[in-house]
């Protein structure tokens, strides 16, 4: 629908004076505070940041520029090219896992299940809460001494040991297991949206030509759900990149730097250790990361809603 | 007098190539039922739109009563739309839905009444006046959307294919009673249909679109019997005319065509002393299904009706007489058989040609060829 | 599509059952053993395990962690940051789906040159990280006066929870029909009385999904939280994470327990009363990130 904004040439404006003119301005109104707020607050920063990437800002932000230099830099750091690792691993496996839990949830959930209503309940209720509360909790599960060590000592199996949390080479994968447990069963609920809106029919005929159950779900259920299956991974992707709260609360990047992602990365050079330069390369770098992503996400999006 | 009138109508929207609308020109009279048929997509919904101020046009002017409305805003031209999808607002009762619009034009609360009141009454639906849209059916949605036009008793109404969303016994009812309404009331409407039966019997002149363009514009029987181009002959009538080419022949007994039936037998058609300077030429054969009919001896006499016997390709009984395809010159041809007389397919049949009604085209332009 | 699926094969079933009831078991551990540690005593803590029950049930992690606990230099418990919590996210969380819900109105029924490319904008703001804008958001709240202020911290909630508000409601209204909108225009009303009369009565679902979406939003955010709050104005997990690494003294978990739950609560207690809402709007969101 569009409102009537342009007038013929010559004809004579009707008598209905300023009220229409008001009426005819106020939608652009109503979204300018809206249109500046995101336009300066998100386009703007980010060029801001940008600029920034190229200067040496230390403490406080300078316009000594330096061209790429804090990109080499970040390049040549240990610290940064640890977080990156970090964020493939953590990345990977966090969306690998969420994804198989999720989807052998849904289906098992799809089954007439009786009292579906409350399990759902109970696989989605971590998603209600805040990365620190989840991070605190499992920081004491996974507590070297009295968490699931001394439970397992207690239950009779004394040789087990488990100091994952304060293991340099293991620490990232604590932080796996709290954020699956936190976004698996979001996985799930998307997934069983989209089982429930395959068309019955299809799987009626596949069953009158013979098919068993596993084939039906792997040959044909499955791959319909790709849309949910993109969708799903866009988003664990953009929590994984952005996922900061959870390590801030489990390991504060420790033990040494061995937990750092680059959102940790990002804030301790900006804002603790004063290098606002190098941060801002950072941010840049997680941006290009997401942009990567994104664009044939929305690409693809795009494209499938003009075959429709 | 003319209420209404489109002069010139242009309607290109911000950011598609072609013109939707390319310059319509009509006029209403007052009191006039005009309907406006043509294939989805050709713009008829953005010409109702543009007349009530839903849409800028681009071009052109907008007249009621001799006043130029083009620009005015919607709420101003006094002009009522119904929607095919209905639109009623579905967290109001039907009460409130008619007076919606009054209220907000301020009209007092007790004059409120009396028109719904009113408005209710002539359409029968005062028992649903406090139930909400979603509780009726498509036929009683259908008539609350009516009524809050009327309630408003606006100079003009525009109705949007309103009777599309109904199935097709609901339809047929629902036609007849906006025809009595308008008998009634005698108001300006313009009503658009993509359904040429609903165009043909609503209507007191038609006026048939086609990509933006007015085809023609005329009374029912005009547009059916003297259809200006291909496009409207194809389009009005049910089932549609069939279109032969032929090659016009001259002899001593006037001009003639000759057809060509499946097994090779050929038959001269008489044609009207019209098409003297196509002699010779190439021209398009329009013929409608009740043009072949069975031999009946009141008409065989004429001078424009022909016989000859033809090969039955297909029959489909539809109650009162059964539509038979045969083949002409390698198209099909559309007969409209009498059904108590019947004809198996794939049997031949003595067959009756009425040349007094059918119509010429010009291949090239498409046009009628028309009497001088 | 389950009734067509379920027909016959009962063993299955229970190793159905088996893994689903096992998967809630994971699920809900955490909190169980959150609930059950905050209401131990240090010395229960020590001796007992996990999933060990309290041998005497104390409140007494609760009220430290509400009123004494350290969180940084300070020891006056969370409860302070409990309350700025509410003082921040309320109005934030009010403005921007009030924001969002006039902005998708006219995103769907009043379009103009622009409003698709407005909403291309908005879309992808949605998936920005934040991390590209610290630094100019802390240096622009430094200049206005807002560092450090729950003020500030509105402000930079509404900003990006703006885009998501925006494509709720969009969403939403592009699926009513258009002619609804015509029909009010011909009726005589303007911009304000459609959107008052005729959409705002429909615009219940998806106020109830923008407001408990972005509560939760707000209400368990700690980035924003801990860039531009310092001190007293510091929401609660920002508190609850100092409190958690405070380190002086012996570790008391039972109170960092307490404060989790605390911190916790609010949105817990809005997932279970409406929890319908939050999945339509975590499945909505989902398109967008
Ligand atoms: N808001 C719009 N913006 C751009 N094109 C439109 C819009 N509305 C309709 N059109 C185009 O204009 C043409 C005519 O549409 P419409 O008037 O709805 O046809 P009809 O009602 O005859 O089916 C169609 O090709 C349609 O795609
Ligand atoms: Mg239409």
């Amino acid at each position: 629908m569009e409102h009537t904004q342009s007038r013929p040439a010559g004809v004579a404006r009707a008598p209905s004076g300023l009220m229409d003119g008001l009426q005819r301005w106020l939608p652009k109104l109503v979204v300018a505070p809206t249109f500046i707020l995101i336009g300066i607050g998100i386009y703007g920063y980010m060029l801001w940041t940008g600029v920034l990437s190229f200067t040496n800002s230390s403490f406080l932000p300078s316009y000594d520029f330096v061209g790429l230099a804090q990109y080499a830099k970040l390049m040549e750091s240990e610290r940064w090219l640890v977080a990156s690792r970090n964020l493939a691993i953590f990345g990977g496996l966090f969306i690998g896992i969420c994804l198989l839990i999720g989807v052998v949830l849904a289906i098992f959930l799809d089954q007439r299940i009786r009292q579906e209503g409350a399990i759902r309940t109970i696989y989605l209720y971590p998603m209600a809460l805040s990365m620190i509360v989840t991070g605190t909790v499992w920081r004491w599960i996974l507590n070297p001494r009295l968490g699931l060590e001394k439970l397992m000592h207690d239950w009779g199996w004394t040789s087990f040991s488990f100091d994952w949390l304060v293991n340099s080479d293991f620490a990232i994968y604590t932080i796996v297991m709290a954020a699956v447990w936190q976004a698996s069963g979001f996985v799930m609920a998307l997934f069983l949206a989209g089982l429930r809106g395959v068309d019955s029919s299809i799987i009626r005929a596949a069953r009158v030509d013979g098919a068993s159950l596993p084939v039906i779900y792997w040959k044909i259920i499955l791959p319909s759900l790709r849309p949910v299956f993109f969708s799903s991974v866009m988003v664990l992707a953009h929590i994984a990149i952005k996922s900061f709260d959870l390590v801030m609360a489990m390991t504060a990047g420790g033990p040494g730097y061995s937990t750092d992602l680059p959102a940790v990365f990002m804030y301790a050079h900006t804002f603790t250790r004063g290098q606002m330069g190098l941060g801002s390369a950072s941010a840049m770098l997680m941006l290009g990361a997401i942009l990567a992503l994104l664009v044939p996400y929305l690409y693809s999006e795009l494209r499938e809603k003009r075959h429709d | 007098m003319s209420q209404l009138e489109l002069r010139d109508i242009r309607k290109t929207y911000t950011g598609a190539l072609d013109e939707t609308l390319k310059g319509i020109n009509i006029d209403i009279a007052s009191g006039e039922f005009l309907t406006l048929v043509g294939p989805s997509g050709c713009g008829k919904s953005t010409l109702m739109n543009s007349i009530a101020g839903l849409e800028s046009i681009t071009g052109g002017s907008i007249v009621v009563n001799g006043r130029d409305i083009s620009g005015m805003e919607p709420k101003d031209r006094d002009i009522a739309m119904v929607f095919q999808s209905y639109a009623l607002y579905p967290t109001m009762s039907v009460r409130e839905n008619i007076a919606f619009g009054l209220k907000i034009r301020g009209m007092p609360k007790e004059e409120i009444r009396q028109e719904v009141e009113r408005v209710a009454d002539l359409l029968q639906i005062s028992p649903l006046l406090d139930k909400k849209p979603a509780r009726l059916s498509g036929g009683q949605q259908q008539r609350v959307a009516m009524g809050r036009a009327l309630a408003r008793r606006p100079k003009i109404y525009l109705f949007d294919e309103p009777l599309s969303n109904l199935d097709a016994k609901l339809r047929v009812e629902m036609r007849t009673e906006i025809k009595k309404l308008h008998q009634r009331l005698r108001t300006t409407i313009v009503y658009v249909t993509h359904d040429q039966i609903e165009a043909m019997t609503l209507a007191d002149r038609i006026a048939v679109l086609k990509d933006g363009e007015l085809q023609q514009l005329g009374t029912p029987k005009e547009v059916y019997d003297t259809p200006e181009n291909l496009f409207v002959a194809s389009f009005m009538g049910s089932p549609s005319m069939s279109f032969i080419e032929v090659a016009i022949e001259r002899s001593e007994a006037g001009l003639s065509v000759t057809v060509e039936g499946s097994d090779g037998r050929t038959l001269a058609l008489p044609v009207p002393a019209y098409l003297e300077s196509w002699a010779g030429k190439r021209v398009v054969l329009g013929i409608r299904p009740e043009h072949i009919s069975q031999p009946d001896d009141q008409k065989t006499d004429h001078p424009m009706v022909t016989s000859g016997r033809f090969k039955v390709e297909v029959t489909e009984p539809t109650g009162p007489d059964v539509l038979a395809v045969i083949r002409l010159n390698d198209t099909d041809v559309q007969c409209r058989l009498d059904a108590e007389h019947p004809v198996n397919w794939g049997e031949e049949a003595d067959l009756m040609f009425d040349m007094r009604k059918v119509v010429f085209f010009d291949p090239e332009s498409e046009k009628r060829i028309r009497p001088q | 599509m389950t009734d067509v699926i379920r027909t016959g094969f009962r063993p299955s079933r229970i190793a159905i059952y088996g893994v689903l009831l096992l998967a809630c078991l994971v699920y809900l551990i955490p909190l169980i053993v959150m609930l059950i540690t905050s209401f131990k005593t240090p010395m229960d803590i020590r001796t007992g395990n996990l999933l060990a029950l309290p041998t005497d049930w104390t409140v007494v992690g609760w009220t430290k962690a509400w009123s004494e606990a350290c969180t940084g230099v300070q020891c006056n418990g969370v409860s302070g940051y409990f309350w700025n919590s509410f003082k921040m996210t309320v109005p934030a969380v009010l403005i921007s789906t009030l924001l969002g819900a006039f902005n998708g109105y006219v995103l769907s029924k009043w379009k103009f040159k622009g409003s698709d490319l407005m909403f291309g904008m908005l879309l992808f703001g949605c998936f920005v990280p934040f991390q590209v804008v610290l630094l100019p958001m802390a240096a622009t709240l430094g200049k206005l006066g807002l560092a450090n202020t729950t003020a500030g911290l509105v402000l930079v909630h509404v900003i990006y929870g703006v885009a998501f508000t925006t494509l709720f409601f969009r969403n939403y209204y592009v699926a009513i029909p258009d002619a609804l909108v015509k029909a009010a225009r011909l009726d005589g009303a303007g911009f304000f009385t459609i959107f008052f009369r005729i959409l705002l009565p429909m615009s219940t679902p998806i106020f109830m999904v923008s407001l408990i979406w972005q509560f939760t939003q707000i209400w368990n955010d700690f980035l924003f939280g801990v860039v531009f709050a310092s001190g007293d104005s510091q929401p609660i997990t920002v508190a609850l994470n100092n409190l958690v690494n405070t380190s002086t003294g012996v570790k008391e978990y039972n109170v960092d327990m307490a404060a989790a739950m605390i911190a916790a609560l609010p949105t817990l207690v809005v997932y279970i009363v409406a929890g319908k809402y939050f999945i339509r709007g975590l499945t909505a969101g989902s398109v967008k990130g």
